[in-house]
């Protein structure tokens, strides 16, 4: 199974879907738009784009301090969430869905892609 | 008991810190000397505060375009970094605002080690209800 | 001569560097080591995309023409400031540099 069909399948998740780092193409599933997903892989896009460079400008006035490179990030909302590691990012909803569940799959399905790809 | 206390017996924390929305570090508690310093927050504050804003203008656009509410006000950021991930919160200031204030609390954060990181207790702490003077 | 090193006789102009699209330094002129310029070639490279990436965003959500795809930016700060055009960055002093006449000759020299 793919990423984004086993994270479809965790409680709370509204949709996934993976993009291109060079921002050309993007694919998703769930219960978005094919116009919102669009918005939300070039939302995604982009925080992963300032988070990667504050991450190696961060490294390189502080050497070796845990943050490089980032896998992702969270935004929490009050009632739904994002999560994006890598180039997959998921929709939740915060009611019935365990952020600590989600981030450690992603975290662990995700670990091996490589991050010079950005 | 002092939320950058409670934030600091998290699992795997390993410093808890405020700033302002500018970014400058206002207060800190570190678990950990030996893996992080003051120099590394203050550097992770500003960055932090530039995330917030960025997500806030996100969750902005996103609702007004799609109607599709309940990202805004942002609650938490949280990077996830290589080992470490970093979570921080505006949300005392919402409460500051509901009431009325002009004066608003820091915004707070943690950083904690990510094979030991509890994101929902860091969550709760960092939504906890704290009294409004 | 470099075409770019002419926006060192420029008033203010500290520094000019040239980088490539993944932020390698090509050429850099002025008053800062090899090793900054590399650095600074670095954060030219990823402010423009995050610059570029804010404002991309900001078109989808106003629906405002206009704002894309941006030309430059500038990091205005109390003694320094930053310059961005195309693959160029400039180090310009905040005070008395003619930011106009910069910027159009940033953007000119951008073409070539």
């Amino acid at each position: 199974m793919s990423i984004v069909t086993d994270l479809l399948a965790k409680p709370g998740v509204i949709a996934a879907g993976e993009y291109a780092y060079r921002g050309d193409r993007f694919s998703y599933r769930g219960a978005l738009s094919e116009e919102h997903a669009r918005m939300a892989s070039i939302m995604c896009r982009a925080t992963t784009m300032s988070v990667n460079m504050e991450a190696s400008m961060l490294e390189s006035l502080e050497p070796l301090n845990g943050f490089m490179p980032p896998r992702g990030w969270l935004v929490h909302g009050p009632n739904y969430s994002v999560c994006v590691v890598a180039n997959v990012f998921c929709l939740l909803d915060n009611s019935n869905s365990s952020i600590n569940e989600v981030v450690g799959f992603m975290r662990q399905a995700l670990a091996n892609i490589p991050a010079d790809m950005i | 008991m002092n939320m950058l206390d409670d934030l600091l017996k998290l699992p795997g924390a390993m410093a808890a810190f405020e700033f302002r929305g500018s970014g400058e570090l206002l207060d800190h508690r570190i678990a950990h000397p030996d893996r992080i310093n003051e120099s590394v927050l203050d550097l992770l504050a500003h960055m932090c505060a530039a995330n917030l804003s960025i997500a806030t203008m996100q969750a902005r656009g996103w609702e007004k375009v799609t109607g599709m509410e309940g990202f805004y006000p942002i609650k938490q950021f949280t990077l996830i970094g290589f080992d470490w991930s970093v979570v921080v919160s505006g949300l005392q200031r919402e409460n500051y605002k509901q009431a009325g204030k002009f004066s608003l609390p820091p915004f707070t954060g943690v950083v904690m080690a990510n094979e030991k990181a509890d994101y929902e207790a860091a969550f709760a702490i960092l939504e906890r209800k704290e009294p409004v003077p | 001569m470099s075409m770019i090193r002419r926006l060192l006789a420029l008033d203010g102009v500290n520094v000019v560097c040239h980088f490539r699209d993944d932020g390698y330094l090509l050429e850099g002129y002025g008053l800062m080591s090899h090793n900054d310029m590399g650095r600074l070639a670095q954060f030219a490279r990823d402010y423009r995309r995050i610059a570029q990436g804010n404002a991309d965003q900001l078109a989808m959500f106003s629906g405002m023409r206009g704002w894309t795809p941006p030309h430059g930016w500038i990091i205005r700060g109390a003694k320094l400031s930053l310059c961005g055009v195309a693959n160029l960055v400039c180090v310009v002093d905040s005070t008395g540099a003619p930011l106009n006449e910069i910027l159009l000759e940033l953007r000119e020299v951008s073409h070539w």
